[in-house]
Formats: structure tokens, sequence, C-alpha cells
């Protein structure tokens, strides 16, 4: 596993402390998992999402992510109604460990409520956090 | 507090990107940069290197070892000879598993016994309490001193050869054990592992010496692969896990051994282990498990439940824990699951190659209601969800090295559909319009090296589809009528006659009293053999179970021997088991170390005395020498041994005279053979009696007799009996010159062959060969891509594994007879010719049909036979009955 400071944050993210990331696009939020999460993973065979038009709150669970070893739970780290999954991972769950931020996008959101994006953390603070 | 335990390798793992956690009370590397998919992968691709000297390693000494082995462990460690390991368990009284475990025999006076790393400490005060019943036993901990580490996959084989050099590797089976010398430092190997893959090996060395040894093979391109991906690798082998197939089942339960479908293999319940720690809730778990077998379930609570293999058949993983359902019915839970990757083959059969083409699966390995079996669909219950799949038999084969294949659930069996044309008149036309291709491919078109092949002649042809190929003639010798034959049809008087003209001109040829000529093949007349022997050993009790022949001495299927010969093959059901090994009692004849084709003559002597054989069968389908019938026979008479001795002469019967051997001579009982080899016969099978009738062991030639008929045949095929009579005709005149020419062809191709630069096998000093064969090293695991190269040149041979092979798809040689192309009236110079073109398609990849075509063009005629010209007349009036 590689150390933190080898590992990749893009700025214009936010992050939760279940280390998914969102990125703002209108009025939609793109979700994934950060270069951390997919680190500790491992290789990553396996990932189950959501049906499009499922609404979930914060907090809830949203689907799983599965390595060789262990079964990991993703949470949204804001509410809202699925507007799209992104299919690739069904055949290519590798994406999620190589393209974390890019091709291993997981769902997009409709958020309700803005300021639930708030909450989450810049990306110097999830730094801190990862390194606390 | 423990401290964690460190290999000497720790080090190296971490630092080399291992990502180190702790098993078992080690801290051990779960995998490399490369991650647990990679790693997996390039085991099966090429060669991963595995560090286990976490796993415990005690070693056993003592008069009283083996008692207390056999006491401790559920094998049969008395089974094990020297260089030899088995798969074994460490059982408690209740017939569950305190650990699973190897036990290994490098030397005579000392065992090995490897036990998983989490069990150490149980496994050590369990057995230090079991060793206060024995007196002459010590065990010592080796678990410091001696480090252990596994190299697997295809690519191993070669990483090995090239770190010992000249050295010898184990014989090339499972289980098999040697030592050797890498870069100064002593060796021991074992050919085993937990991975599935067919070429493995696993070595022990001095703990000093072992970060030397793992370097040097990382060096040769090994991948250094952790605990994650050696988990993934045996679960797809289907090989259990403790604290998952045994121990504690996903409830609480202890499992029982037989629930392990390795158990037939890891418990014997062999007289020679006593009243062994289980042995009475061993024996009511096998007595169930035979009866689930039969799918009678009257004793299932003695096995309620076993361990299968499982694939998911839709979305989702498996994991340990996960309940199953059957038809809304709990049927058990998972006990190992996850998503294990693998290769993609494309191609048929023996042509299959691995691609590049990467996929994943969901399998796993349940403990299911015993009730259950393959093909039984399955719900896994994952995170509340009801997910489909199959109990399926494997997921993985080893049989076909040297690669281990995934087997996808969904691809099973392979079954070929055969359509079947409706209209008949097309379907006829096809069929002739395909055979008349076929033949003139065959005999106009190419060069047939094919070395259990031959062609007969025309008049022995047309012979065999005269009126008698349609006709019955059972015979047999009646005491009442002094043994004369009594037939039981009409109009066989013809045929009678010629039966006894070709046993006449047979025993002339032979050299021998009596010959036997109703078989219809070499393998029957072995069979037919080994049943009288069984019968005649039996004669002075016929009420009781008729006994079988207590022991054999053969030449290895590996080694070249035939098929019939082994217990594989027709010896299976006349060879009594030996209850040391509890395998079918046979005794290899040893071969020379630096030519695997030829029997080590000295070493048979201690064997023989040894073993005491009640049959002895020389002959091989892969040969290249003389069989040492002369000295055998000296060595039984010596040791006064009631024994048959037999020579299979199958490929070189029509070799049998002065230029090759004469096995009755040599001193032979019994010589068999196949008469269309080297013969110039029809395809048939013949049996040679040396027993003078004077001599008490002619009964055995009474029996060979009976159990041709009635034993073996009703008809006895008698189209090709009246075509072999020719061809034995044309043998006793032919043979001074074809024996001969057959011989020195065989010499000079070969001799030419290794003058172009190829490999061909045996004594160079001796020009390679002294039969018909020449062997051909192309490679390992060539063999079939050359032979199919060759037959795209119009040029027939057969892939044959040689000595050092684990098996048939791992081939390394080619397998060449002259004795065809000889009859057609090759000789020494065109076989230089031919074997220009062999090297141009072996060594080049240049197409050379045409020129294969051109040289065959040459030699359609057949010689060796009487010429039409000298029967003209008669051979048109046979000509006439087929229009």
């Amino acid at each position: 596993m590689k150390e933190i400071s080898e590992l990749n944050f893009p700025k214009e993210l936010r992050y939760a402390e279940d280390h998914e990331w969102t990125k703002p696009q209108g009025d939609t939020v793109v979700v994934g998992i950060s270069d951390y999460a997919q680190d500790q993973l491992g290789d990553i065979v396996f990932v189950e999402l959501p049906q499009v038009g499922d609404t979930l709150a914060k907090g809830g669970e949203f689907g799983t992510v599965e390595s060789v070893k262990a079964v990991s739970e993703l949470y949204m780290p804001v509410g809202g109604e699925i507007v799209a999954v992104n299919t690739a991972l069904e055949d290519s769950p590798e994406l999620v460990n190589n393209e974390p931020y890019t091709g291993g996008w997981m769902i997009e959101v409709k958020v309700p409520d803005a300021g639930e994006m708030d909450a989450l953390m810049a990306r110097d603070a999830y730094l801190e956090f990862l390194k606390g | 507090m423990k401290t964690t335990l460190k290999t000497p390798l720790n080090a190296w793992h971490a630092g080399h990107g291992g990502q180190m956690v702790e098993f078992g009370g080690w801290d051990m590397p779960i995998q490399y940069e490369q991650g647990i998919v990679q790693e997996h992968l390039l085991t099966r691709k090429g060669a991963g290197l595995f560090d286990v000297s976490h796993m415990g390693r005690f070693a056993i000494r003592g008069d009283d070892a083996l008692a207390f082995l056999q006491h401790v462990l559920t094998n049969n460690a008395a089974a094990l000879e020297v260089e030899e390991s088995q798969y074994t368990l460490i059982p408690n009284e209740q017939g569950g598993a305190i650990d699973d475990a190897y036990l290994y025999r490098f030397d005579a006076d000392e065992f090995l016994l490897v036990v998983n790393a989490s069990n150490r400490d149980k496994d050590w005060q369990h057995l230090q309490a079991q060793l206060t019943k024995f007196s002459m036993v010590e065990i010592i901990d080796q678990t410091d001193v001696l480090a252990m580490i596994s190299l697997q996959g295809p690519k191993s084989k070669q990483i090995m050869l090239n770190l010992i050099g000249n050295g010898p590797l184990p014989e090339p089976m499972r289980n098999q054990l040697g030592r050797t010398i890498i870069n100064g430092t002593a060796v021991k190997i074992a050919r085993t592992g937990y991975t599935g893959e067919p070429i493995c090996f696993e070595l022990f060395v001095d703990r000093n010496a072992v970060i030397d040894l793992w370097e040097a093979i990382i060096a040769q391109g090994a991948h250094p692969v952790g605990l994650g991906a050696r988990d993934t690798l045996r679960l797809e082998a289907g090989l259990p896990l403790y604290g998952h197939e045994l121990g504690e089942d996903p409830e609480g339960k202890e499992i029982p051994i037989f629930a392990s479908s390795l158990a037939r293999f890891a418990v014997s319940l062999s007289d020679l282990k006593a009243n062994f720690i289980g042995r009475t809730a061993l024996e009511k778990q096998f007595k169930a498990f035979k009866r689930i077998v039969n799918r009678d379930f009257t004793l299932i609570a003695d096995l309620p439940r076993r361990i299968l293999a499982v694939a998911l058949t839709e979305k989702g993983i498996a994991r340990a824990g996960y309940p199953v359902f059957r038809e809304g019915k709990l049927v058990g839970h998972m006990t190992s699951g996850t998503m294990v990757p693998f290769w993609e083959y494309e191609g048929v059969g023996i042509a299959s190659q691995r691609t590049d083409k990467q996929n994943r699966r969901a399998i796993g390995l349940a403990l299911l209601n015993s009730d259950l079996y393959e093909g039984d669909a399955l719900e896994v219950e994952i995170r509340g969800k009801l997910v489909r799949a199959v109990i399926v038999p494997y997921h993985l084969r080893s049989e076909a090295p040297p690669n281990a294949r995934a087997i996808p659930w969904d691809r099973i069996q392979m079954e070929k559909a055969v359509t079947i044309d409706k209209q008949t008149s097309r379907k006829v036309t096809t069929l002739l319009t395909k055979a008349i291709d076929n033949t003139s491919w065959r005999q106009e078109r190419c060069i047939n090296l094919i070395p259990s092949e031959q062609t007969s002649s025309t008049m022995a042809r047309l012979l065999s589809i005269m009126d008698p190929v349609g006709r019955y003639a059972e015979h047999k010798p009646v005491a009442a009528f002094s043994d004369d034959n009594v037939f039981y049809y009409q109009g066989t008087e013809f045929i009678a006659e010629v039966e006894a003209l070709l046993e006449a001109e047979l025993v002339q040829f032979l050299g021998c009293v009596d010959v036997e000529t109703r078989l219809v093949s070499g393998q029957m007349a072995n069979m037919a053999l080994f049943s009288a022997l069984v019968d005649y050993i039996n004669r002075s009790d016929r009420k009781r179970e008729q006994r079988r022949i207590r022991k054999v001495m053969n030449n290895h299927i590996i080694k070249g021997g035939h098929l019939s010969a082994q217990p594989m093959g027709a010896l299976r059901d006349f060879v009594a088991r030996d209850p040391k090994t509890e395998k079918p009692a046979t005794i290899n004849f040893p071969v020379l170390e630096h030519n695997p084709f030829k029997i080590d003559v000295a070493a048979c002597e201690a064997l023989i005395a040894e073993h005491r054989p009640e049959l002895i069968i020389l002959g091989k389908s892969m040969t290249i020498h003389t069989e040492p019938v002369a000295a055998i026979r000296q060595f039984v008479d010596a040791q006064g041994l009631d024994c048959v001795i037999m020579y299979d002469m199958a490929h070189v019967l029509g070799l049998v005279g002065p230029y090759f051997q004469e096995p009755f001579k040599e001193g032979a009982d019994i010589v068999t053979g196949s008469t269309h080899k080297t013969y110039f016969g029809t395809q048939r099978g013949i049996i040679g009696s040396n027993y003078a009738e004077t001599d008490p062991r002619h009964e055995l030639w009474d029996a060979i007799q009976r159990r041709a008929f009635p034993g073996s045949v009703s008809n006895h095929h008698l189209g090709t009996l009246l075509g072999l009579l020719l061809a034995a005709y044309e043998m006793n005149h032919f043979k001074d010159t074809y024996q001969q020419n057959v011989l020195a062809n065989a010499k000079a191709f070969a001799r030419a062959l290794s003058d172009c630069g190829l490999e061909v096998a045996g004594d160079a000093d001796i020009d390679f060969t002294e039969t018909h064969q020449v062997i051909l090293n192309v490679g390992y695991a060539k063999g079939p891509e050359f032979a199919q190269r060759l037959e795209e040149n119009n040029i027939i041979v057969n892939y044959q594994a040689t000595p050092l092979e684990e098996g048939f798809t791992a081939s390394g040689s080619l397998r060449i007879g002259v004795q065809e192309m000889t009859r057609f009236g090759m000789t020494p110079k065109h076989f230089q010719t031919l074997a220009q073109l062999f090297c141009d398609v072996i060594k080049k990849d240049i197409f050379v049909k045409d020129q294969v075509v051109a040289l065959r063009q040459k030699f359609l005629n057949m010689q060796y036979c009487f010429t039409e010209q000298q029967f003209e007349e008669q051979v048109q009036k046979l000509h006439t009955f087929f229009h």
C-alpha cells in the first residue's frame, strides 16, 4: 500500500469521512471513492451499484465494492435520486483502482439539498483527516 | 504477549513491496505491489514463488517412528517408499481434523511432517502427548532451522533446470521427492504444492541459504506471491484450508474428515495402522460415504454434509459463512469463496492455447447436505439477496501439464453435436468419397511413420475380405477326443485348415512350442494371458474367490511401457493390491540414469530378489533397445522363483530373429504380439508359449487357450485370420532382408536427423536405435505442435511423452517408425532425404508438402510381398468377387 504522499486527491473535489468523493456537475453530483480507498482495498473485483431512480438519504448504503479479501459498503455522501450509474464497472471493476476519479466514477445523484455538500471536506481537510 | 514470528525472508518481503500482515502468529506478505489478481494470474501463466517457511516442520526419527506416525496420522505411512510423500491429516478421536498436513520421506530413517502455521503449537502439544505411548521416537521441531519455499506454475520446471544445471529433478509425478545442489547449497525438492499447478516444486533448504536461493529463483523470472493469491489459487484448485473446510464449520460444529473429497486419498484403514486415533469414527464416516456415493442415504447421519465446489451463475460474490439454499430450504454454508481471476483458453482439445485475455468468476467451496450432487441448482444468500449458483465437479483441472486450466461452470463439457444427414444417398456418397480421399491421401501422398502401423499387401487385404469375413468358426479342444478340436459351426473345414497352418508358420517364425491365434489385438492377447495366469495360479482351488497375481514387474508407462501392462490399462483386474502401499502390486523396471530408454539390468537383480514377482512383463511401446530377456531369466532361475517371463513384443514382433533378438532362445516363457506393426499382418494379436507338453507349466498353455476362447472372443474375426496366414508366408519368406533393412533404415534415419542438428534420443554410439523406432526430442510440451505441423506437410508421426515429462499433453518428443516405408522400398539414402525434409519443417518451419508427396510417389509399390505377376490369374479371380 502506498504512502499518503504518493496518492492523488484532486483539489476540486470534496471528500467524505468514508472516503467517497463528490464532484458537482450542475444540479447533479458525481460520486466515487478516493485513491486512498482503492489503495487500501487492493484489487477490486466486483462493484454493486443501485438502480437508476432509487432515492437514498445521506449516509445510506448505496452499494458495495468488493476486493478479493473483503466487502466494503458505500455510503451516500449526499442524499438524492440516482440519475446514472457507471455500468462499465460491471465488466471492468479494476477501473476503480486505475482511474478512481474518472473512469471509476460510480453514481450520479440529483441533490435537492446543496447544503449537504458543505459538510464534506475539501482536499486539504481530507488529507489532514487521513494523516491524523 | 507473543511477538509475531518472522521467516528468514521477512526483510526481503518488506523491502520488495510486500504488504505485511499477521497470519498464524507470523508476519507474512499478503501481497506485493502487483496485487492478488496479478499474482494469481502470473502463477498460472509463468511461475509464482511463495515463502511457506511459516508452516511447521517436524522431523520424526527412531525405530518406532513408523508406528507412531501410523497412530497419529490418517494416511498409511508404511506405503511411503524413500523419496515419496503423501497428503495426510492429524485426526482426533471423533473423526475430525486437528490439522491437515503433508508427510515427506526423503530418507529411509527420517520422516518430515509439515503442518499449518496456525496449528503448529496445537499439533506439537498433541503429538507430544501421544509420544508417551511409544518409546523409540523423537520429534524435532525444525521450523526455525529448515526454510521452505514453493515454486509453482508452467515455467517453474525450466527455472529449476536452469538452476540445477545437469542435476536430476525428482521423477515427473506428484509426490515424488529428490535432492540436488543449487549454487553449492543442498536442496531437498518435492513435487508437491497447494495451487493445483501440475508443474510444482516445494524446496527445503537450510535457513541461512534460503535468501540466496529465493533471489536466484526470482532472477530466473519467478514472481513473488503472497498469502492472498495463495488462497485464491488453492480455492480454484478445490483444496481445503484448515479453519474453513476442516476444523469448525460456519455453524461452529466439527467437520468430519470424510466431508472432504481428499479424504479418500488421505485416510487409510489398512491393518498396518492398527487402532489409530479416530479409526472407529472414520470407519463409520467411510461406510456412510460409500453409501452416499451410491445415492443410498441410510447412514447419512454419520456424514450429514460434504464439501462441494460451487459456482455462482449470476452476478455477485459468495463468501465464507454465507448460507446456501436449495428450493427454499437451507442446505449448508459456504466455507470459502471469492472472485477469482483466470486466463481464457481458445481452441479445441490438445491444441487449445492460453490467450492473453483475463476473466473473473465467483467460485467457492461449501459444506452442503450429503444428498446433493453435481449439477444441483442452489441459491446463496448474499447480504439478504438470493443469488443463483450450481454445484460443479471442479473449478480447475491439472491433468494436462504443463498448465492448470480453469473450467468455468458453463464449460464443463463441450458436447460436439453430430448432425445426421437425412438424405441417405447423399450421406452414402459423402462416406464413399471421403473414404476414397482418405485412402488416397495416406497411401499415395503421405510418408507414414507411426511405429505401430503398417500396410498389408494387396493379396493379404483381398483375402481378408473373402467369404470367411462374415463367418464363425468357434472351436475347443476336447479331452474326450484326445484333445482334437471340436468346431461348433458348419462350413468350417477351410478356415480350420487356415488356422492350423497359421499356427505352424508362427511356431516356426517364433521358435516356440505353441501359438494361440484367435485374439484380435495385441492388448487382447495380453489380457487373455493375464486371465490365463490368474486361472492357472488358482487351479487347485476353484471354490474360493480366485486370487490375483501377487506381484508384477513391468515397464512403467512413463518409461515407454505399454498400456496393457499397466494397472490403469489391461492389467487392472488381474493384479492384486499390495497391502503395504494399498495400490496395485507392480514394481517397475529401473532404468539407466543417462539413458532412460534402457533397463538398468544390474539393479534388476536386487529388485527381483526383494519383490519376487509372479509375472514379469518385458516389452514397450516406446522402444529403441532390445529387452534383457536372458539376464532376467538368469536372475529368476538363480533365485528359484516361480515366475512367468513374458515379452510383449507388440512393436517388434516382425523383428524376431538374429538381427534383433530371439526371445524364446533367451529364455522367455511367453511372447505376445500385435501382428500389424513390424509384422506384416492384418490387425490381430497372438500368444506364443514355450512350455513343452511335459512341463508341468503346460497347464498355463491350456488356460491360455480357454481364456482366448471362450474367455476373450466368440467370433475370432476370420477375415483377418485368413489375411494373416498370407502375411505369415510373406514374413517367413522375406524376413531376412526385411529385418536387416528395417534396422539399417532406422539407424540411417536417426543418424541423419542427428547430423542435421536435431536431438535424437538414445545412444549415439550404436546409431541411437536397435529397433524400428527413432525418438526425436523437440522440446518440452512441443510434441503435439510439431506432430501437427508435420501432418500438414504429409508426414505422419505421433507425439510422445519422454520419461522426463509429466503427462502426454506435455509431450516433448516425436515417435517415428520406419517399418511401413521400408516395406514400400525406402532405403537409407531415401531416409536421409526425408531427414532433411524433417529438419526443414521442424527447424525452419518451411512448407515442404509438395516434396514429401513427390518422395512418396516413388514408393507406391510394396516390396517384401508376392508380386501379383507371379499369381496374376488367381489375384484376378479374387478381384472378381467384388463387382
